[in-house]
């Protein structure tokens, strides 16, 4: 990687920082494609104080590694099964992930009302969304039955593939 | 109404619908999409309700070119993007074919066809899942008028005055649907690379600077080729970019 590109990807880290805090988010997982073997998977995280970590740049046929995620407040022991709150979406059982880079849509078209919102309770192959790339809209469909728990993309967002868009539970 | 591809050397197992007048030729796609087991072509002579990318309206006066190819059985969703290009390449083919005019034609990311650097078509495609549906619209006879498009939007032109070119609409598919067998084909065989090296030996501005406008940032840069996945990669002062949708306009 050449110095210019560091830089770019330390300029990336703080907008992801800067988009997390002014959206109130708790944290965001990116990762960006630059070609064949040359990606970077970015999780910012905010835990009070606000926090960022950069992993190294990953080989981009693995999925979004594991971030070192910083200064998380230590889990209660007490319950031995699975951590109840995964800071990362990506890692939450009924994640919903993107299966292309492009751009996020929450509605049909602008101006019409989102295909779904938190709560709302959706049949497998129901419109959760559209990723547009190369001006393809694609439609993305629930994977199964579920309620809606989360969205954790907003419209007009770019995401990578793999990137988790929705929480279905 | 014809679904009878009788014309010749109209590509075999594919469909044919003409109709005189529709909403859109892409809702159309998806109202008849449950019944159609192999590709078909829907041409409309007048759409009531045309639509572009994003709730943009399309104009459509008689005369100009509406159709969607639809393919009931597409590759997986990640490759459905690229046939963005591969229908490119088949319009681009086209104009050429009707117009004998190989020099006045380029392609401008990822899939518009302009003619003496101004915009003559459009693409526009639509995976609900399980098909894919390719809407293409083509001033023929008119171009909308520049006040009806965008700021920094390219001036739109009709094949016609251009190049003094008159072609029907059913003409139009009947050589469309032959290039984009042909170029589906070779997708289909021979992956992405060849469909890429074709739309990059054809593309306007390609090592010139261009400005990319997303819906949360706007990035300028040198266009210096596409990427395996068909996106368009920009050399910025801050590196390089891949942009997978936004609208691209020429500095």
């Amino acid at each position: 990687m050449t110095e210019n590109t560091h830089d770019a990807d330390v300029a990336f880290v703080k907008a992801l920082a800067e988009l997390l805090r002014e959206n109130d988010l708790t944290e965001l997982s990116v990762t960006r494609d630059y070609g064949e073997n040359n990606a970077l998977s970015v999780t910012v995280s905010r835990h009070q104080p606000a926090a960022v970590s950069v992993p190294s740049p990953a080989p981009a046929a693995l999925p979004a590694p594991q971030a070192g995620h910083a200064p998380a407040p230590a889990p209660s022991p007490a319950n031995g099964s699975a951590p109840a709150t995964s800071a990362d979406p990506a890692d939450h059982p009924g994640a919903v992930t993107s299966p292309m880079v492009g751009t996020v849509y929450l509605q049909p078209e602008p101006g019409a009302s989102a295909f779904v919102k938190v709560g709302d309770t959706v049949d497998e192959g129901d419109t959760l969304l559209i990723v547009e790339a190369m001006k393809t809209m694609n439609q993305i469909p629930a994977p199964r039955a579920g309620k809606i728990t989360r969205i954790v993309v907003a419209d007009g967002d770019a995401v990578e593939y793999g990137a988790p868009l929705m929480i279905i539970e | 109404m014809s679904t009878d591809p009788r014309t010749e050397g109209w590509p075999a197992g594919t469909g044919r619908v003409i109709l005189d007048e529709v909403d859109s030729t892409l809702d159309e796609a998806a109202r008849r999409a449950p019944e159609l087991t192999a590709p078909c072509w829907i041409l409309a002579h007048v759409q009531t309700a045309a639509r572009g990318r994003r709730g943009r309206s399309w104009a459509m006066p008689r005369g100009n070119f509406a159709a969607t190819m639809v393919l009931p059985d597409p590759a997986p969703a990640r490759h459905a993007a690229l046939r963005s290009f591969v229908m490119a390449l088949a319009l681009y083919d086209t104009c050429v074919a009707v117009t004998g005019r190989h020099d006045a034609f380029t392609l401008k990311w990822p899939n518009d066809v302009l003619l003496n650097g101004g915009k003559l078509a459009g693409i526009l495609l639509e995976n609900p899942g399980g098909r894919l549906s390719i809407g293409v619209g083509v001033n023929l006879v008119e171009a909308p008028g520049g006040d009806e498009v965008e700021a920094g939007a390219l001036r739109p032109v009709a094949l016609a005055s251009e190049t003094g070119a008159l072609v029907l609409p059913e003409e139009f598919l009947d050589t469309l649907a032959v290039t984009y067998a042909g170029w589906e084909a070779r997708f289909v065989a021979e992956g992405f690379a060849p469909i890429r090296d074709a739309w990059l030996s054809q593309a306007a501005r390609l090592g010139e600077t261009l400005t990319a406008k997303l819906p949360r940032e706007e990035i300028t840069g040198v266009f210096e080729t596409l990427d395996s996945d068909g996106q368009l990669i920009l050399r910025t002062p801050q590196g390089q970019r891949a942009i997978a949708a936004g609208d691209i306009f020429f500095g």
